[in-house]
């Protein structure tokens, strides 16, 4: 475990420093966006490493405690950041907004406690890696949107006013947002889909308002609220940025905060 | 995700041709299948959800309601708003929540769930559960259902932790042939529709030979309660059968079955006692010992295993996952065709 443990050390420090470079760059306006995704990518591939080890000595994958999920989301929210960095430049400077939640994460992570845990017999089948893969993409695309809607929120409110102006204006950046709204929203229902399958094989049942059911069912209707929203009244995209970070936090709560309140065999993070 | 409202060309021919204020069908249309309605029945919702989730009693009008409201919300915006009913993928993922909704409704109101227990090597037939739950309008046949446990494996992990659970069946399929597979976790037996989960619930069942005087033999098994949960309470009472007699049954054995210190798995203790009382009486027997009861002799056969099961039957199912796959396939198509014509980095 020691290896393992310090393989991820090194890609927490990759990532932290890919991050801290990434919040200078915007604070002094220089540009590093190469450095930026090489330091995030070292950082992927390291981690990448320490889950593969881990993986292999434990002969399953990052599932089943709080340290493992933390880990895993930490790794696939970078990955599509990573993936949105490296195929979008005009958004790179978001990554002061999405660098600091990933801190957050990161620091949960290393306060978690690394010991392993029973891998239940109803985790054997294909639909757990299909299942979370969808959660997983759609967290990270509801991330994305994070970032650039919290770069229109810093301008609107003169925060950093100067710092972002490089970036596309605000219109082009929500339209932006909103494409990965959309493709959050479409792997949701993929998530819920998924889930039901699963469920219904391992449990008998494919919906049973559990509260990890309920608070993504929740988030998957504020996410189509928001997007309906966006549509009926083109709001400004100052509040359409509001509704993606209620998006955000929503998705959060559901992935990190309802397990821990949940008393269901649908334990998700813990 | 659909687009606003537009003034239909028939509304327009009406407006043209004099009418100062479009016909009231047409404005009803045009309100019911508004987005802003659409927003509100989404709002509406979620107080729904909130009592679904809170009450089991509370899940079937507080939804009805919004989501019923919903679906003639995407009818009429079907009828009155053109730039809707141009987009071809976001009107089949709309019809497709439609489908969704009323095929839902319709496993409500046709589901069965119940539980039952099965000793080792008896059969399933009948239709007989041990509990259920039967909606109103359920026309399954579960009375031609017959299926035997012809007996288990569950491993456990260090800390009494169970993991694969390989249940041997033997069923009559629908031609009239025996037919067997292993069951357990995430693989249940469907027969007539009906889906057998194995689940938690096993455990040990000493099984008699009553012979009432007089009469015939009668093979009985009195299910323990589930082990290893309930490892330190091994007894039952147990009416004899065809009397009203009450037998204390008890079963007693010093060997370790689960060690929580290492792997181990599920299985019958090589050396046990059963211990049956009634009243002041007590005996203790070994396989094949026998006891004379004033109604005739029971006699301790051995010891086997039941397996509690889970029954869920919902016609819906296969429907629920094509239409499902339907909704996301052309929600995605809609994306795809709306997001292709600008670049991401553009």
């Amino acid at each position: 475990m020691e290896r393992e443990l310090q393989v991820l050390w090194a890609a927490i420090v990759a990532y932290v420093l890919g991050g801290v470079l990434a919040i200078f760059g915007v604070a002094l306006g220089r540009r590093q966006g190469r450095v930026v995704l090489g330091l995030l990518l070292a950082g992927l591939l390291l981690h990448t490493a320490s889950l593969a080890l881990r993986w292999q000595r434990l002969d399953h994958g990052p599932f089943i405690t709080l340290f493992e999920i933390l880990s895993s989301n930490v790794w696939s929210l970078m990955l599509v950041f990573l993936i949105a960095y490296w195929r979008i430049p005009k958004i790179r400077p978001s990554a002061a907004v999405v660098m600091p939640v990933m801190f957050v994460l990161m620091g949960w992570l290393m306060l978690a406690h690394p010991g392993e845990g029973h891998f239940p017999p109803t985790y054997r089948t294909p639909w757990l890696f299909i299942h979370i893969g969808m959660a997983k993409v759609f967290l990270g695309a509801t991330l994305v949107a994070l970032g650039i809607a919290g770069v229109v929120l810093l301008r609107r409110y003169g925060i950093a006013e100067g710092r972002f102006a490089a970036l596309p204006d605000d219109r082009r950046l929500d339209e932006l947002a909103y494409r990965f709204m959309a493709l959050a929203l479409i792997f949701d229902t993929l998530m819920l889909i998924t889930g039901a399958i699963w469920a219904q094989d391992a449990w008998g049942r494919y919906w049973a308002w559990d509260p990890l059911e309920t608070w993504s069912f929740v988030t998957w209707l504020l996410l189509a609220f928001a997007i309906h929203l966006r549509v009926t009244y083109r709001p400004l995209p100052v509040r359409n940025a509001w509704m993606i970070v209620a998006v955000f936090v929503l998705a959060f709560l559901t992935f990190f905060g309802v397990p821990f309140v949940s008393e269901s065999p649908h334990k998700g993070a813990v | 995700m659909q687009q606003p409202p537009v003034i239909d060309p028939g509304l327009q021919q009406t407006l043209a041709s004099g009418g100062s204020t479009p016909p009231v069908f047409l404005r009803g249309a045009a309100w019911l299948g508004s987005l802003k309605l659409t927003l509100a029945l989404l709002v509406l919702l979620v107080p729904a959800i909130v009592l679904a989730y809170n009450s089991e009693a509370w899940r079937s009008w507080p939804l009805a309601v919004p989501l019923t409201g919903l679906a003639f919300n995407l009818l009429a915006a079907l009828t009155s708003n053109p730039a809707f009913r141009r987009q071809t993928a976001l009107i089949v993922f709309h019809l497709a929540l439609v489908a969704l909704l009323l095929l839902i409704a319709a496993g409500r109101m046709s589901y069965l769930k119940g539980t039952l227990e099965l000793t080792e090597g008896a059969w399933f037939e009948g239709g007989a559960l041990t509990s259920t739950d039967t909606a109103r309008w359920h026309a399954g046949d579960l009375d031609q259902v017959r299926f035997t446990n012809l007996g288990f494996t569950i491993d456990y992990a260090p800390g009494i932790r169970r993991d694969a659970t390989r249940n041997r069946v033997g069923w009559i399929d629908e031609r009239g042939r025996m037919r067997e597979s292993t069951i357990g976790d995430q693989h249940p037996l469907v027969v007539e529709g009906y889906r057998f989960y194995t689940s938690f619930n096993k455990g040990f069942a000493p099984t008699f030979t009553f012979t009432p005087t007089g009469g015939k033999a009668v093979l009985g098994a009195v299910h323990l309660p589930s082990y290893p949960i309930h490892e330190y309470e091994q007894t039952r009472e147990w009416s004899l059968p065809g009397t009203r007699r009450m037998l204390w049954i008890l079963l007693d054995f010093d060997e370790t079955i689960l060690d929580p210190a290492q792997p181990s798995a599920f299985r019958m203790p090589s050396d046990y006692r059963v211990i049956v009382r009634d009243g002041a009486e007590r005996w203790e027997l070994r396989p094949g010992a026998a006891i004379d009861l004033p109604e005739g002799r029971l006699e301790l056969v051995g010891l086997r295993s039941w397996m509690g099961y889970n029954v869920f039957y919902d016609w819906t199912l296969p429907w629920l996952a094509a239409t499902a796959a339907l909704a996301v396939l052309s929600l995605g198509w809609h994306f795809a065709g709306k997001f292709r014509r600008k670049a991401w980095d553009a």
